[in-house]
């Protein structure tokens, strides 16, 4: 078993009137259980040249090796531009998540189930727009 | 205008034999500019001691496709209890006790932010969402 954990920090002193600095940390562990998720497509990058969609990850069973779909899996992606300006549009199957705009990180709990769960981005731009991307997930 | 940052850290020494550490941090700013997100819900606090789902934030047509960041957390403490988090009918994931997660939202219509816990006894989930575009009257 392996350990692996997620730490999220949010911090602003100007958003509210009280200070904010919020912290979450995760061990990712096998759905229902202390044990500890196994598996990674470990640290990707990836550069886009169209604006077309892309499917990141196919949610299928023979893409990510689960005992059974629908199991504990994170996913993290991060838009590496560094042009405001430029955005990656993040769908799950035909549904439009958001937006990730230059710099910004997302990571995601994804229940995989065959065709109805690929992890698809749309750059906004032609030109080189590079990402990062992860997933985490039990055998 | 507000600067509020996330940070994320991926860390495990055993998971691959590189060890993985790796530290990102956004600052959360308004759709394609340089200028920070400066609205939000505030972190909110729920015990649920229904299975039914829930909408937890109703989207709204002034915030589409504008800059806005969500968090979730599963602050159970029993390995057995997630909930299942879902836009409009697409099944996104679920996060697990202590599991969190933190999403761009592009509020497009109809695409309601909903949560089902898988438990009636109480379970306390914390959510927050940083924002622009949703200006009442």
């Amino acid at each position: 078993m392996a350990t692996t954990t997620a730490q999220l920090v949010i911090t602003s002193t100007d958003l509210l009137s009280d200070t904010l600095s919020l912290s979450a940390i995760a061990t990712l562990t096998n759905s229902g259980s202390a044990t500890g998720v196994t598996q990674t497509t470990g640290l990707s990058r990836t550069k886009t040249e169209s604006n077309s969609q892309y499917t990141l990850y196919h949610g299928e069973v023979a893409s990510f090796p689960f005992a059974s779909q629908d199991q504990a899996a994170k996913i993290y992606i991060k838009n590496l531009s560094t042009t405001a300006a430029e955005f990656i549009t993040i769908h799950i199957n035909s549904e439009e998540l958001g937006r990730l705009y230059a710099g910004d990180w997302a990571f995601i709990p994804w229940s995989v189930a065959a065709d109805t769960s690929d992890i698809k981005i749309t750059p906004s731009v032609t030109s080189a727009l590079t990402i990062e991307h992860m997933v985490f997930f039990e055998s | 205008m507000a600067t509020t940052t996330a940070t994320i850290t991926l860390s495990s020494a055993d998971i691959q034999s590189d060890v993985l550490a790796l530290t990102k941090q956004a600052t959360l700013n308004k759709a394609g500019t340089t200028t920070g997100l400066d609205q939000t819900t505030g972190l909110n606090k729920i015990i649920f001691t229904s299975v039914s789902a829930i909408t937890l934030i109703p989207e709204t047509a002034a915030g589409l496709n504008k800059a806005a960041k969500v968090y979730i957390a599963n602050k159970s403490t029993d390995a057995s209890e997630f909930v299942t988090i879902t836009i409009h009918a697409q099944k996104i994931g679920k996060l697990y006790a202590g599991d969190w997660m933190f999403i761009p939202w592009s509020q497009i219509d109809g695409n309601d932010l909903k949560l089902t816990p898988s438990v009636a006894t109480a379970l306390p989930v914390e959510y927050m969402m940083i924002h622009e575009g949703i200006t009442t009257a």
